[in-house]
């Protein structure tokens, strides 16, 4: 036997015997074990059958020979991805669509944490209860609601068709890349606002009040003073955002005017039951949006506390 | 000369009595000094530094404007689906001929409509049970990751704190992994549930999580421990109680949000009947524009109630949900 397979043994049956004595503990230490082994457990199954499972099935199906049933190798899948252009379009569109309404929102949820947290504003309750509003909703009603604004008969149409003479139906951009980027913005204010809350709340108030009682601007103070603070919570805020607009599917799938990946992948399923592709560029969107998370929050300073 | 010099911090110091609104005249009579702090008042600054000025006149009006514009964005398209779902039609500039209930009927099913249109049917009522199942499951996963996170220390706490409160898996994408996985209840609502809860769990433990970070838990343990209390019993008939408001919030979140899930349930419903969602969906694409706002009212409807519970347990709105 080799030192290599000895040392392996040893490790092997070190783990056993703390399986072991979580099992059937000794010390308060091993009972105290025990306990978050129990406390963890429940979580761990569901992770494992709701989605470890199911996403290795998935894997299987990308890599599947055959349409109906999961069997064999093949990559066919995955070079179809790489040769058609239409996916690399669809790539490129989920990413600058998803970078620039992170942004956006991103910026206007720093507007909002800061006036929140900063100003005495009339009915503060009643804002926050209001702005998380949209929280509750499906991007299927996001849509609708650029419709209401910006439809047919949209209000927001009628008042510009009102001041310019023209007719409503020229201006109505529902089912434009312009309505589509409001109904992610609709979806993504909100969220990218009560990250930053929480981010705010902590922000050190007396340096800011020296700042200013020394004679800096307002802007000073939030460039020099407030922005070194927020900053972690701000890159926190746009890898969350940016994760929740690449996942964004109902407000597409309803206002239709870009073609990104979760549209693409359920038109897929839907025409044709191409279910291998569908699944390939499951696995791709999976491992990016994993990986992105990953090793965003490990190489940035961001900070993802409670919002 | 760049803001950052010395002659710019010279600029700021001279400014303060200025702004307490003091006359440039000093009181003792005055040397040479206020005439030296003019000049640098009066000399041409760098468009920065002007731009830090211009923020302290305009600053705060603009940041409130922005605010007041994106609440009313947010906020105006509801009011205004609410509000058209009583009118009759809307082809001109405003909805007119309030009011009619004949939308709320139809979307409601309680009026036969033309066409092959349901109404809403048992779909809500299911979507009710569905969500309610992803509660229970969350209840039994979320709280006790969330104690373990918030009371111990232990190998890979981090790593369980970020992925525990993190969406690892967009819905759609799991809707995809469902569909071939569990062939056999697939059919059945029970996927549907396992999804769910699985979707929404980052929001019961944050909340939970939220509730017990504010609690003293090592004292609140150890004193029940003393007492006699077996490790269990503490659990369940100390620590869980405090924990109350945390977790009712948390269970109600996720059922709101479970009841109107989306985009998961789109890929794996196929037979049966039908989420809520599903039934939001066809009537937002396929339905006229007012009986769809009815239809978006009753959701509304059910978002707001849950709203004034949340707020009677002591929170404002869905503020736990920053993260997905």
């Amino acid at each position: 036997m080799s030192t290599l397979q000895r040392g392996l043994r040893r490790r092997i049956e070190r783990l056993v015997g703390r399986g072991e004595r979580i099992l059937r503990p000794v010390t308060e230490r091993d009972r105290e074990r025990r306990r978050i082994a129990v406390l963890v457990v429940p979580f761990a199954v569901l992770a494992v059958f709701g989605a470890v499972v199911p996403l290795w099935e998935m894997l299987k199906i990308s890599v599947s020979e055959a349409q109906f049933e999961t069997v064999g190798f093949t990559l066919a899948a995955y070079r179809t991805l790489l040769r058609e252009p239409v996916y690399a379009e669809v790539a490129i569109n989920s990413l600058w669509f998803g970078a620039l309404t992170t942004v956006v929102s991103v910026c206007l949820g720093v507007a909002i944490a800061h006036a929140l947290e900063k100003y005495d504003l009339p009915r503060e309750d009643l804002l926050v209860t209001l702005i998380s509003f949209p929280i509750s909703l499906p991007g299927i009603v996001a849509a609708f609601m650029m419709f209401v604004l910006f439809g047919n008969t949209g209000l927001l149409t009628n008042f510009l068709a009102f001041l310019s003479g023209r007719a409503s139906v020229d201006l109505a951009i529902a089912t434009s890349v312009v309505g589509l980027f409001f109904g992610y913005l609709y979806s993504m204010i909100p969220r990218a606002t009560f990250i930053l809350r929480g981010t705010y709340a902590e922000v050190n108030a007396d340096a800011e009040a020296a700042a200013r009682s020394l004679g800096a601007t307002p802007l000073e103070t939030f460039y020099y003073v407030t922005l070194p603070q927020i900053r972690p919570g701000v890159v926190g805020a746009l890898i969350l955002t940016f994760r929740t607009a690449l996942a964004i599917f109902g407000t597409v799938l309803v206002l239709k005017s870009l073609s990104v990946a979760t549209l693409r992948i359920a038109r897929e399923i839907n025409i044709g039951f191409n279910i291998q592709i569908a699944s390939a560029m499951a696995a791709v969107f999976f491992v990016f949006t994993f990986g992105f998370t990953f090793l965003a929050l490990r190489f940035t300073n961001a900070e993802v506390g409670n919002a | 000369m760049t803001p950052h010099s010395d002659d710019a911090d010279t600029e700021v110091v001279p400014e303060r009595p200025a702004g307490t609104g003091s006359p440039p005249v000093r009181a003792d009579g005055g040397n040479a000094a206020p005439s030296a702090a003019d000049r640098v008042i009066r000399r041409p600054r760098s468009r920065l530094a002007s731009a830090f000025a211009l923020s302290s006149r305009v600053g705060r009006h603009a940041v409130v404007g922005i605010v007041a514009l994106t609440v009313l964005f947010l906020i105006v398209p509801v009011l205004a689906t609410f509000v058209s779902s009583f009118a009759a039609e809307w082809t001109g500039v405003l909805p007119s001929g309030f009011v009619t209930l004949s939308n709320w009927k139809q979307a409601l099913g309680i009026d036969q409509t033309v066409g092959a249109q349901r109404g809403i049917g048992s779909g809500l009522q299911f979507s009710v049970l569905l969500a309610l199942g992803g509660v229970l499951i969350n209840l039994v996963v979320g709280v006790p990751i969330a104690y373990a996170v918030a009371r111990y220390d232990f190998f890979g706490r981090d790593l369980v704190d970020t992925f525990s409160v993190l969406p690892i898996v967009p819905g759609l994408i799991l809707g995809i992994a469902f569909l071939r996985t569990y062939p056999e209840i697939s059919n059945s609502g029970v996927a549907l549930i396992i999804g769910y809860s699985l979707l929404k769990a980052p929001y019961m433990v944050m909340a939970v999580k939220s509730s017990f970070e504010s609690m003293d838990l090592r004292q609140l343990e150890e004193s029940a421990r003393s007492l006699g209390a077996s490790w269990p019993r503490t659990f369940f008939t100390v620590v869980l109680p405090n924990a109350k408001e945390g977790i009712v919030s948390g269970s109600i979140i996720c059922w709101t949000l479970a009841a109107a899930e989306f985009n998961f349930s789109y890929i794996v419903y196929s037979r049966g009947a039908r989420p809520f969602s599903l039934f939001l969906f066809e009537n937002i694409s396929n339905n006229p524009f007012l009986r769809a706002a009815a239809a978006v009212s009753i959701y509304f409807l059910i978002v707001t109630v849950v709203t004034i519970l949340l707020q009677l347990t002591g929170n404002r709105g869905f503020t736990t949900g920053g993260a997905q």
